[in-house]
């Protein structure tokens, strides 16, 4: 195995008061280009092991969903690893699972991301395999209706099965008042009955185009022949000359506070969850709520585990997100009750706890803390060719710039308290809010009302 | 997501699987996928490993590259260690060691944790307990100092035993409210009867009240020991700084003199006789979808067929491609993954199918789910199919290994089962070695029809009917009335 100079290096400084202060992350090198098709190519060489991982990001999300066709861009994702013209249905996993590799792909409001790990001999064989279901799916009505089935099977799994997953799933409906980020990525049983395969022929040239997509290459590979082999089966894919539909609505400031009620027929304890609007993923707040998040939900110390179940011992379980998208974002806060306790205490505790980073500073140990974390974290994740592709396909498709692959995480550390507070002062303690809460419907079984009187 | 669980990262084996991958003479270069070039190998060493004068075992796997390093503290009991009328006394005992020490409360003790990067992680499973860490290389002696803390001076104070007893009992009703988890928990508790590996690790709602300090601290001495421990280290760590670094932490430690006659061994496994055959329906009024399980008593993790099992798991239910996903998934579009796993465990076995699927569907995949595991009893696997999933587990075994985590458990794994640390060196060899008849042989004795105990969580009246159509004798209880404590076949 050659050694791999591109890790990044956590260099300490000798006699450091403040612990972040003394790690510095030396940035990891990689490449881009363009081809004359318009497809971005980023590449990471590194030979720690002898794999390789190959992702495809398309610029295309759940927010372009069809009208009436709310979970279609996750639907269309199951398809691309259906049959294409020189690939049988699942011939997929026959070159990356069978030859010792793995595949999967997400969907997310903004993107549709497909990724790979397979040993690097197999890097031309993927290559090739994705250039061609970019350019030549060709779905067949039984296999449609098939993995249909299964998206509504995950539809019933996420959503009506998981204790909390009406919860989750109602959030963007109930805070979004115009944007299409308001229809839940997962859809509707009904919408996706409604779907057709005339519909995904038309997806897939609208969207799935060298000009709307981004290839990453991290691993074992030689730089030379990498290069060549993307010419090879990438270039002769045409850039169509329509222009690319874009999401132009914009989310309104919200006007007042609102409020949500949700019931499920399976609700083990009570749950709330507070949401403010998030300025879009590349604005430069965004480092300053990501450190919010940190000191407000990572680890036991966090503030809302220490206030909410530690302490208080009011909530069985809390979180808080800073979900940042490409549009308006959400802020959620959400706190599970523990067994007798009411949603409208922990709905107080949980909002006060939030906007304490808006009234009072935050303490350079806290502080450097979190920052700790999160670069470990980040370091954890570029540990392996996937995790160090997916955080600089990330980087280029979501923050809208590659090099955020290195910069992001030199901009964490230099959020100051002064940052967090300003952002939170401005991001919620002045903004209106959303909460949603989450309850048990009345049950219909008596038996089940006499188990619970026992 | 297209699958179910995300497992990702891979890496070369010294495996090339011909077939659908090989281009075909004639045809154009982009009408055919391109063949594969030559492998290059995978290197696993194995741990280093020195023994302290007081005991404690210190294994080391050394990953370079990158300033990060996960250190785990093992104890070799865990939940098969639970008295009767006890159970989750084990899981209870590992938590609180991060629930406060002589010198420091549990919101301080987290809070240095954190302030390394990482953060303390409790698991107590079968078989081991963990106390955990992964942090950058210039913290390690830091984050081991707060390991030999918490592992060797827990407070237990009665204030955090409540509190902790509280959120488990909370998290319990959380897990227990969806299907898939219940139908799996009380498929196990049908495998192994009132045995050792029968209960949930984290106990019940019964038996968790009736666990007292007392109870703790006597779990605390008789377990905690040096020479009932493990301490691994993997990632940017040299096995000479990595025994320094073990010496300097733990050399002082010794067990307790008062604590009693060391009795380690676990509640025999009786196996689960008295269960009646037929399929367990627990009924869960508004359940999204029901789950289903099946689970089988299977050889211990220490045995010689340890890799027929791993293989025979893997064309089962491990993997997108396998046999129960083919069927059941790709095939009839009736769930969103079925899977089945092998969990090892010191004295035997247990092999677990989990699927979930809308409530009408439920019957029809348990009839899918048999026709698998006869299929296996009866008919050799083809050779391509078996060179291919054997590729894949390798493959998924090497990937494994490219994070310091996944190597740490590797190395614990081995431990835990009482194998040489060598077997990580011959793993990919010995995965080979498998042939069809070994499958074949190993199904035949494991898949016994009576030997499955079948559990379905959900709306019972969705699935009821067609469960006794298809011939299976039917037991239906209400799911909050399930005892999952007993052990004792519920009557109907």
């Amino acid at each position: 195995m050659k050694p791999n100079r591109l890790w990044p290096v956590l260099l300490l400084a000798t006699s450091a008061t403040s612990l972040a202060a003394s790690l510095d992350v030396k940035p990891i090198a990689f490449t881009e280009r363009q081809l004359a098709n318009g497809l971005q190519v980023l590449a990471i060489e590194n030979h720690a092991s002898p794999t390789v991982s190959v992702q495809v990001w398309y610029h295309v999300g759940s927010k372009d969903d069809p009208a009436g066709r709310s979970g279609f861009a996750h639907l269309f994702e199951h398809l691309m690893f259906k049959s294409t013209q020189n690939l049988k249905p699942e011939q997929f996993d026959r070159l990356t699972e069978d030859v010792g590799g793995s595949n999967n792909a997400f969907t997310a409001p903004d993107v549709t991301a497909y990724h790979e790990v397979v040993p690097s001999n197999h890097l031309q064989t993927i290559l090739w395999a994705e250039a061609e279901r970019m350019s030549n799916l060709k779905i067949d009505e039984p296999n449609f209706k098939s993995e249909r089935a299964v998206v509504q099977e995950e539809y019933r799994q996420r959503v009506l099965a998981s204790p909390y997953g009406r919860l989750f799933n109602g959030i963007d409906p109930a805070a979004y008042q115009v944007h299409p980020y308001k229809r839940p990525g997962i859809g509707s049983i009904e919408d996706l009955d409604a779907a057709s395969v005339a519909d995904v022929v038309a997806f897939h040239k609208t969207y799935y185009r060298p000009d709307n997509a981004t290839l990453v290459v991290a691993g074992d590979f030689e730089p030379k022949q990498l290069q060549a082999w993307i010419d090879q089966y990438f270039s002769r894919i045409k850039r169509p000359v329509e222009a690319i539909p874009q999401v132009t609505v914009q989310e309104p400031v919200w006007a007042s506070d609102r409020h949500v009620q949700l019931t499920g027929p399976q609700v083990p304890l009570p749950a709330i969850a507070i949401v403010w609007q998030a300025p879009p993923v590349s604005n430069s707040d965004a480092p300053a709520l990501k450190v919010a998040a940190a000191i407000l939900s990572a680890g036991d110390s966090s503030r809302l585990n220490q206030a909410l179940v530690y302490r208080g011992q009011m909530a069985s379980q809390t979180g808080f997100e800073a979900d940042l998208r490409k549009g308006t974002g959400l802020l959620t806060a959400y706190a599970m009750a523990a067994s007798g306790k009411t949603l409208s205490d922990i709905g107080k505790v949980l909002e006060e706890q939030v906007k304490a980073l808006a009234s009072k500073t935050v303490s350079q140990a806290e502080l450097d803390k979190v920052k700790t974390t999160l670069l470990t974290q980040a370091l954890v994740e570029r540990q392996t060719p996937l995790g160090q592709a997916s955080a600089l396909a990330d980087a280029a498709v979501q923050l809208g710039d590659a090099k955020q692959f290195n910069s992001a995480l030199a901009a964490l550390q230099k959020v100051t308290a002064t940052d967090v507070q300003r952002v939170m002062k401005r991001y919620v303690a002045s903004a209106h809010k959303v909460s949603v809460s989450y309850t048990q419907e009345p049950k219909a079984q008596e038996s089940v009302k006499k188990e619970a009187a026992q | 997501m297209k699958r179910l669980t995300t497992n990702v990262l891979a890496l070369a084996t010294a495996w090339c699987v011909a077939g659908p991958v090989c281009a075909q003479a004639g045809a154009s270069v982009f009408d055919t996928p391109p063949p594969a070039a030559a492998p290059r190998p995978l290197n696993i060493g194995a741990a280093s490993e020195q023994r302290l004068p007081n005991g404690l075992r210190v294994l080391v796997a050394q990953r370079r590259g990158l300033p990060l390093v996960t250190a785990q503290l093992v104890l070799l009991s865990g939940a098969e260690q639970d008295p009767e009328k006890q159970a989750g006394l084990a899981s209870l005992t590992n938590s609180l060691l991060v629930r406060g020490t002589a010198k420091r409360t549990a919101s301080s003790l987290a809070v240095a944790a954190e302030a390394l990067g990482g953060s303390l992680e409790s698991t107590a499973a079968w078989d081991q307990a963990q106390l955990g860490i992964t942090v950058t290389t210039p913290k390690l002696s830091q984050a081991l100092a707060l390991l030999s803390e918490a592992a060797r001076t827990p407070a237990f104070a009665n204030d955090e035993i409540d509190r902790l007893k509280s959120e488990v009992l909370d998290a319990m009703k959380v897990e227990q409210a969806q299907p898939g988890n219940l139908a799996g928990l009380a498929a196990q508790r049908a495998a192994f009867g009132a045995g050792a590996y029968g209960h949930p690790i984290n106990g019940t709602l019964a038996s968790l009240p009736r666990i007292k300090r007392d109870d703790i601290v006597a779990a605390h001495q008789r377990i905690y020991r040096p020479d009932n421990a493990v301490l691994v280290f993997a990632g940017d760590v040299d096995s000479k700084q990595a025994f320094k670094l073990a010496q300097q932490h733990f050399a002082t430690w010794q067990p307790t003199k008062t604590a009693p006659k060391i009795n380690l061994a676990a509640m025999p496994v009786n196996g689960a006789s008295s269960w009646p055959d037929g399929v367990l329906v627990l009924n869960m009024p508004g359940a999204g979808q029901a789950g289903v399980a099946v689970a089988m008593p299977a050889p211990p993790s220490h045995a010689a067929q340890r890799h027929i099992a791993q293989v025979t798991n893997a064309i089962l239910g491990d993997g997108y491609s396998s046999r129960l996903n083919q069927e059941i998934r790709i095939k009839r579009g009736l769930s969103y993954g079925a899977r089945s796993r092998w969990d090892a465990r010191r004295q035997a076995g247990l092999v677990r199918v989990s699927v979930q699927t809308k409530n009408p569907s439920a019957a029809e995949v348990v009839a899918l789910i048999d026709e698998q595991l006869n299929s296996l009893m009866t008919t050799p696997v083809p050779e391509p199919e078996l060179a291919a999933r054997k590729t894949s587990l390798i493959g998924g075994f090497g990937r494994s290994v490219e994070t310091t985590r996944g190597l740490a458990e590797q190395v614990t794994e081995l431990a835990v089962a009482g194998l040489p640390q060598l077997d990580l060196t011959q793993r990919i060899e010995r995965l080979g070695g498998v042939s069809a008849a070994d499958v074949q042989a190993y199904s035949a004795s494991t898949f016994k029809s009576k030997q499955r105990r079948v559990v379905v969580a959900g709306v019972a009246g969705d699935f009821e009917s067609a469960l006794k159509a298809a011939g299976n004798p039917v037991v239906v209880v209400d799911a909050n009335g399930f005892d999952l404590e007993s052990g004792k076949a519920p009557q109907p």
